[in-house]
């Protein structure tokens, strides 16, 4: 009982477990080229009025339909609006829309899925047959009739899309508390006096963690995707605010003459989607202790 | 005889099986305990005896009301656990703790050695700031190791380190009553030493009586006082340690001890091995009469008609066999 | 008459994210002909990496089998094919894992896991080869062969797995089998079934037996002779009775000292190796095991001693030994 117990394996580099899943993201060159896309423009779309001379609204009816050029970046769309102005301040509806529906899903999927996965029995039962019901429903028209129902301003549109994209979070939660309660630390902790709420918000939350984080990194571009088709169909953000869907759905019907105002916008989401779906990828490699080599 | 910690009486935990998709319609039962009784003294080390399906980590379980007893009583401070609440439970458990058989699992890996140990401490709302960290030392230092490594990481630690850290987890609250579930299995020989001196010592040091869960028969004489063998969740014997390994009365002890080999090859070479026929048999159809004679190799016709039930052989030592008068009923 | 297996100087090393495991660091043993030896030492010994490198199954292209040479029947394993290795293992040289869990494909039925190496090594066809399977599976003790053969893995109790396992290593009579902690899985009185088991079936069909295990009683019973690992070396060998009666290295008297005995008067305190055992990235310079070692002597800190004879037939590295004293010895 004396030092030669504590020879630990200290000539090993100290690290933790988030510091070891940061190492494995860093090498993964996808990975961090995602992060770094997303940090750029979130940049960007932050500091727009730096990046742009004008406004997303401002119509100029002597330069409708320009090309790309000096004075315009990226040409000028039918109301003589900025496209590269446009494609910023629109940056700030989509990154917005992706994170804050976010809010909501952790909002409404976690506790429902803790409460389902750590009680079991009956409170299991129910809540996993309402979710079942939510997740029968096609999303999109999920998202329509609550968008109609609500109003068009950004936070509902928040709202819409949250209200639908929970229930996957939901079911990943349960699953993961179902898996953790069955280990030996959670038995532990009971066997000391720890109650549910104590047990749930330091093992059970913590350690299901992981996957959640990924999840909800892919649930990003999706959120953005939504938010992108509800404008292009013109039941999304309202005008003038701008939106990468509405870009779109205005450089649709020009699509051969003006290609280049379909293009941009639809450049921009397809990488910003890509990002995050590479750094999701990342997230998940990272994050899989089995992955360590 | 020091005074009694824990007192079971005819614990017994039925698992139902059941079928069926829309209403479950139970089938039958697992009878993982089915009907044990003994005491357990202050300072004391009981071994729990038997091979995998016996029941005996269900029982441990039952005992600290970790899964609900079916039926039957554990009485400590003159109270029947069985009968309180889970809010009710909850300062009694700060007196009986528990250690766990994989030293991997029973450690949450994102939290560092502190707060690991600490985590009684903070349940029960004791101590704090300064008060905490230096009772958190003191722990380290009890089960040797040294206070820096508070800070570290359970993956960071050795299987037999770990184990330590769960010890001194177990010994936050000063309990009087530990059930160790195979607290040595899953280390190296030369680190299960270490561990088995370092229970001994804190028994001394502490006066903790253990319940000491094991299927390695040689650890379980070097600890305990007194030892029970179980057998497809009944209890085939209990005695005091000396007597039961000089004169094992109960054939499936007998098997058992003839079956561990000895690391002497001189020895070994003159050894008659009793190797049993067949395999344990499935807790949900257990045979009739004694729950053994399948496998006996002393079994005649009555044993698959009558249950021997646990007679006392004189000096302390109890078997359930019908080879012995007191265990008819 | 010539070793049936001699394995010369391994060293097999593994490239992780923190450094490189060395672990089998010059290991040497050899099997006889009908004999059984036992392979003892702890958890990262290297006793498990040194059997699958026989086989050649180190997983690749982490772990590498960086020199030596493995001598089966005259050949050099390592110079192999691929082909030609195939062709080795299940037919001349098979293995028992630990796990019958893992080892065993849970969507086969066992009568087709036991066929597969009789369908490829003796080219029998799948009848055949489910008929053989009856025939096996009654040579190791499953009762209902017949009936059992379509039966899932997940249908067996794990001892009876394991004896899957013991069947399918036997099925094509190889000269060679290597258990790799066959019974640490299972019960004691299981342990004493399967072990009499594989006891009984090599002797019947004169079969070579690696006993790869860390259980010193086990060693006792059933190896005649025994080779000691630590921290990726060899440190002691020789015959079962002279390692135990005579131990030559502080380690293996160490692991006596700290198991129990159920034939000696119960030992009021138990002596353990104190210590832990050494990082295989940053082994100490000489001896592994000095630190931990109540008999080290300056010397065994500077240099690392090499297996040397003490004894006729009885080897050990340690400078202790090799200075003809042994301090641990009361008689």
């Amino acid at each position: 009982m004396t030092a030669p117990a504590n020879t630990v394996v200290a000539e090993r580099p100290h690290h933790t477990l988030w510091g070891d899943a940061w190492v494995r993201l860093r090498r993964n060159k996808l990975a961090m080229a995602g992060g770094i896309f997303i940090i750029l423009l979130a940049l960007a779309a932050i500091f727009a009025p730096l990046l742009t001379p004008y406004t997303f609204a401002k119509q100029n009816y002597s330069a409708i339909l320009q090309g790309p050029s000096w004075a315009h970046p990226m040409g000028t769309d039918q109301l003589g609006r900025d496209t590269f102005a446009r494609l910023l301040y629109g940056a700030r509806t989509s990154l917005a829309v992706g994170i804050f529906t976010q809010f909501i899903v952790i909002c409404i999927g976690l506790p429902i899925g803790s409460i389902a996965g750590y009680a079991g029995g009956k409170v299991d039962n129910y809540l996993m047959r309402f979710v079942d019901v939510m997740y029968a429903f096609p999303d999109i028209l999920l998202v329509i009739l609550l968008r109609s129902v609500l109003g068009g301003s950004i936070f509902n549109i928040f709202l819409a899309i949250g209200l639908v994209a929970w229930v996957n979070i939901a079911r990943l939660v349960r699953g993961q508390i179902m898996s953790l309660k069955s280990r030996d630390f959670i038995t532990a902790s009971r066997a000391m006096g720890g109650m549910g709420r104590h047990i749930t918000w330091r093992h059970l939350l913590p350690n299901a963690l992981g996957p959640v984080i990924v999840s909800i990194t892919f649930n990003v571009p999706r959120a953005i995707f939504t938010e992108a088709a509800l404008s292009y169909i013109g039941i999304g953000v309202q005008p003038p605010t701008p939106s990468w869907g509405t870009m779109i759905q205005d450089g649709f019907g020009l699509i051969f003459a003006k290609p280049y105002m379909l293009l941009f916008p639809a450049i921009a989401l397809a990488l910003l989607m890509l990002a995050f779906t590479f750094l999701g990828d990342g997230l998940r490699d990272a994050l899989d202790p089995k992955l360590r080599r | 005889m020091a005074e009694i910690v824990i007192e079971v009486n005819n614990l017994a935990k039925y698992f139902p099986v059941t079928r069926g998709i829309f209403r479950q319609k139970k089938i039958a039962d697992v009878k993982a305990v089915d009907g044990v009784s003994f005491t357990i003294h202050k300072g004391e080390t009981l071994g729990l005896v038997g091979e995998s399906g016996c029941g005996k980590t269900t029982l441990g379980k039952c005992i600290l009301q970790l899964i609900r007893p079916t039926s039957g009583e554990v009485f400590f401070e003159s109270k029947d656990l069985c009968e309180l609440s889970d809010r009710e439970l909850v300062p009694v458990r700060a007196k009986l703790q528990m250690i766990f058989q994989d030293p991997y699992d029973s450690l949450d890996p994102r939290y560092t050695a502190m707060d690991i140990i600490g985590e009684p401490l903070r349940i029960h709302n004791i101590l704090n700031g300064k008060a905490y960290r230096d009772r958190v030392a003191e722990l380290l230092d009890l089960v040797g190791l040294a206070p820096y490594m508070a800070e570290r990481y359970p993956h960071e630690f050795s299987g037999g380190q770990r184990q330590r850290l769960g010890i001194a987890r177990a010994l936050a609250l000063q309990p009087q009553f530990i059930m160790c579930d195979e607290p040595i299995s899953a280390l190296d020989v030369s680190i299960q030493a270490q561990i088995i001196n370092l229970l001994d010592d804190l028994q001394q040091k502490f006066g903790v009586a253990y319940l000491f869960i094991s299927h390695d028969l040689s650890v379980v004489r070097h600890l305990s006082d007194r030892v029970i063998v179980m057998y497809l969740g009944k209890v085939m014997e209990i005695s005091n340690r000396d007597e039961l390994y000089k004169n094992p009365l109960h054939p499936y002890t007998q098997a058992l001890l003839s079956a561990v080999p000895i690391p002497d090859p001189a020895v070994e070479l003159k050894r008659d091995v009793i190797v049993l026929q067949g395999e344990v048999p499935s807790p949900m159809n257990p045979p009739s009469g004694c729950v053994f004679h399948p496998r006996c190799y002393r079994a005649f016709a009555d044993c698959s008609k009558i249950v021997p039930i646990l007679g006392d052989a004189g000096g302390g030592h109890q078997v359930a066999c019908l080879l012995y008068n007191t265990s008819r009923p | 008459m010539a070793p049936l297996l001699e394995v010369r100087n391994i060293k097999t090393y593994f490239h992780t994210q923190d450094g490189i495991v060395k672990a089998v660091d010059g290991v040497s043993y050899d099997v006889n002909r009908g004999e059984t030896i036992a392979l003892v030492g702890e958890s990262g010994c290297g006793k498990t990496v040194s059997a699958l490198s026989i086989l050649r199954l180190v997983a690749e292209p982490a772990g590498k089998i960086v020199s030596g040479e493995i001598v089966f029947n005259g050949i050099d394993l390592l110079k192999l094919s691929d082909t030609e290795m195939h062709k080795m293992r299940g037919a001349k040289i098979s293995i028992i894992f630990q796990e019958p869990q893992t080892s065993l494909n849970p969507v086969l039925t066992i009568g087709r896991q036991i066929s597969e190496a009789l369908e490829f090594h003796k080219n029998m066809s799948v009848h055949e080869g489910m008929q053989e399977a009856v025939h096996l599976l009654k040579l190791v003790g499953i009762p209902h062969p017949e009936r059992r053969i379509y039966d899932y893995p997940h249908q067996f109790s794990g001892g009876m797995r394991q004896r899957v396992m013991i069947a399918i290593a036997i099925s094509c009579q190889p000269q060679l089998i290597i258990a790799d902690e066959p019974t640490t899985v299972v019960d004691v009185t299981i342990q004493a079934q399967l072990l009499e088991l594989i006891r009984n079936i090599t002797k019947d069909l004169n079969t070579s037996l690696i006993l790869i295990t860390h259980n010193l009683g086990i060693v006792a019973r059933y190896a005649k002779r025994v080779f000691v690992m630590y921290a990726g070396n060899i440190v002691e060998s020789g015959s079962a009775l002279d390692v135990y009666h005579y131990p030559c290295h502080p380690y293996t008297v160490g692991l006596l000292a700290s198991v129990p005995r159920l034939d000696e008067p119960r030992k009021i305190r138990l002596q353990p190796i104190e210590g832990q055992p050494p990082d295989l990235i940053f082994p100490p310079a000489g001896c592994a095991f000095q630190e931990r070692c109540a008999y080290a002597i300056p010397q065994c800190q500077n240099e690392k001693p090499k297996l040397t004879e003490i004894t006729p037939n009885h080897y050990a590295a340690c400078w202790v030994s090799q200075k003809g004293s042994r301090p641990w010895q009361k008689s």
